[in-house]
């Protein structure tokens, strides 16, 4: 059983706010992007430092780069825009809605500089994340596809190119961060056609659905050709934990409520993971936060992932 | 301005001048005190109050000279919460998330004395400006109900006598916020049963501000929410939500947001006109009330000003294309 992170992980705390000042400092001409991008670096270096002192075991690089989900691919693809600023999901946190304005098309390299500086940092295991194909087709304005289904897969074939470099540069497991497949549980079928596409990079992926309960698409989750299914057990009111029998993947049980900064007792999350360990062999489990903790401040964040850690040793997780 | 069609508004707040912001950054650092600070508040507030007057807006606003956040004002002034580390909410933009620590209850007025100090400064109406609960809640941790429904109920209890106070300190209109209020769809009923506690003693003018989320998927459910007005951001979305009033009549009086916030741009007279006219395909000139999207905060005074121009201009126009309408050749 081993501790991991999903998504985004607080850019600053109210002590280091160094990337903020620059960002600023940026806008304002004062630092050029030479400057502003070493300071993304140590901050990168500061977010995988947390990760890795509060004892996860498979980490990933914060994501201190990516302005939201969707941006690193918005801003990289050929075809696609950057248009206004819209409400993720249900946060009170803003993403810029990408606009497709013609066919979509990636040298598939856009991640490897950044996986290849975290590889780099990181001490233990390290995994790379992407956007879901159907978080991204259902969330930008598309002026260029005719249909849900066909900018779909125009963007799974990109973030499939996206996939082979991440592997060519050494990934050996990527998140598939789809929110919208429990949002929209009705296009689960267009969801899975999109990560068969991914599933041909060859490089092993997580398929990470969170914000809303997975309930209704359990026994559809378990024909997706991923190595593993994330699935939050914490943040709303969910049966999943008792069904977690229906999945053939290795399970990455969000315990840790990313967006509540009530910090979980070790009684409560030793529960969980018991309930767990009753559907899913322990080699086939992993813990993880239920969604990215960038919707916490930094210190709540670091208190999360102790409890995590905590909740992994307490139930017999042994640290890689 | 009795009988003037198309009331001319704006949503809260507007740009803050550059002695103010360096006054509140001096203020955060310990640098300023109090007093100075609520000086140079208040001078900033006059003129708004003065602009307002000049560009010949008809229901004017404070323009929240004294507040940062619309939820953290609150919770910083509610027993029951806390104010949590930084979180961002886009870009380079970062506040303090609230947390609702244990149950909530108000001390004392939190807008009254601002309400009273704005209104005794001009004759035209000042509307008192509040964010409702189900905002509060949604905007901010909770760690003290049980449940969000709850917790939203305890916040309308502390909302209303907030509301009551500004109504007997002489406030005509009172614009209740809930710009979260499509966040999660399945709760609809839950705000606008908080709604309900909120507004249920006000005899005054009822608005409720709505922006930046989908609004055709609480339409037409949210006409239930217990006020007179609904204040929507209708130029940034090209005005598809008009198209939902087509088959659900918009039974509410429309306060129609005719420029974007969040741009730069200036708008054509002609352009924000056009968004008027629109409106009224759906709703009559007495309920119609031209603004911008929403609170004007994040762009300069200059550019506070030139929005709300724009607005003023554009009504003009068309009001006097319904006064020949009305005059028979």
């Amino acid at each position: 059983m081993k501790t991991t992170v999903i998504g985004a992980f607080p850019k600053i705390s109210d002590e280091h706010q160094e990337l903020r000042r620059a960002l600023h400092r940026h806008d304002r001409g004062e630092l050029d992007g030479e400057g502003l991008s070493g300071v993304l670096d140590d901050s990168t270096r500061w977010a995988m430092g947390e990760l890795e002192w509060a004892g996860v075991d498979v980490v990933n690089d914060g994501q201190i780069r990516w302005d939201d989900l969707l941006a690193p691919f918005a801003r990289a693809w050929d075809g696609c825009d950057r248009g206004p600023l819209e409400r993720f999901y249900d946060n009170n946190t803003y993403f810029r809605q990408p606009v497709i304005t013609g066919p979509i098309t990636t040298e598939g390299t856009t991640l490897v500089r950044d996986f290849e500086f975290a590889r780099g940092v990181a001490r233990g295991q390290l995994k790379a994340a992407v956007c879901g194909p159907l978080t991204f087709a259902t969330l930008a304005e598309d002026r260029y596809y005719r249909s849900l289904e066909d900018r779909t897969l125009a963007v799974a074939d990109a973030i499939a190119a996206e996939i082979r470099g991440l592997g060519a540069a050494g990934a050996d497991l990527v998140d598939i961060e789809e929110p919208a497949l429990v949002a929209h549980p009705e296009h689960f079928a267009l969801a899975r056609a999109a990560v068969e596409r991914l599933a041909a990079a060859g490089v092993p992926l997580a398929l990470q659905a969170y914000f809303f309960p997975a309930d209704p698409l359990l026994d559809a989750l378990a024909a997706f050709p991923v190595a593993q299914v994330g699935i939050d057990v914490r943040s709303r009111e969910t049966g999943v934990l008792e069904k977690l029998n229906a999945l053939r993947q290795t399970v990455v049980l969000g315990v840790v409520d990313a967006r509540n900064t009530r910090v979980e007792t070790e009684a409560e999350l030793v529960g969980l993971v018991e309930a767990a360990l009753r559907q899913v062999p322990a080699d086939y489990l992993w813990l993880a936060p239920t969604t990215g903790l960038e919707y916490l401040p930094h210190d709540v964040a670091v208190q999360k992932l102790k409890a995590l850690v905590a909740a992994a040793h307490a139930t017999g997780g042994v640290k890689a | 301005m009795s009988d003037q069609v198309l009331l001319t508004t704006s949503v809260g707040s507007f740009g803050k001048p550059d002695y103010l912001q360096k006054a509140r950054n001096a203020n955060a650092r310990g640098k300023l005190g109090e007093t100075e600070l609520s000086a140079l508040e208040r001078k900033a507030t006059e003129e708004w109050i003065r602009r307002q007057e000049r560009l010949d807006l008809d229901i004017l606003v404070d323009g929240e000279m004294y507040r940062g956040d619309m939820v953290a004002y609150f919770a910083e002034r509610l027993e029951g919460f806390r104010i949590g580390g930084l979180v961002r909410s886009y870009g380079n933009r970062y506040y303090h998330k609230p947390i609702i620590a244990s149950k909530v209850s108000r001390p004392k007025p939190m807008t009254v004395e601002w309400f009273s100090f704005t209104q005794s400064l001009t004759d035209r109406p000042v509307k008192g400006m509040l964010t409702g609960p189900y905002t509060l809640l949604d905007w901010s941790y909770n760690e003290a109900y049980r449940t969000r429904r709850d917790a939203a109920l305890a916040l309308a209890e502390v909302v209303r006598l907030e509301a009551e106070d500004l109504q007997h300190a002489g406030a005509r209109y009172i614009q209740i916020d809930e710009p979260a209020i499509h966040a999660r769809p399945e709760e609809i009923e839950i705000a606008i049963e908080a709604m309900g506690i909120v507004t249920q003693n006000l005899k005054a003018k009822t608005i409720s501000h709505i922006c930046y989320g989908d609004f055709a998927a609480i339409y037409p459910k949210v006409l239930e929410l217990p006020v007179d007005q609904l204040d929507l951001a209708m130029h940034n979305y090209e005005y598809r939500w008009l198209s939902l009033f087509d088959k659900h009549p918009f039974t509410k009086e429309l306060a129609i947001g005719v420029v974007d916030v969040h741009s730069h741009r200036l708008e054509a007279v002609e352009e924000a006109a056009d968004g008027i006219r629109k409106g009224l395909r759906y709703v009559s000139a007495d309920r119609l009330l031209p603004h911008p999207d929403c609170g004007l905060k994040t762009r300069t005074v200059e550019e506070s000003e030139e929005k709300c121009r724009v607005v003023v201009e554009a009504t003009k126009v068309v009001r006097k294309e319904l006064a020949r309408q009305a005059t028979p050749a």
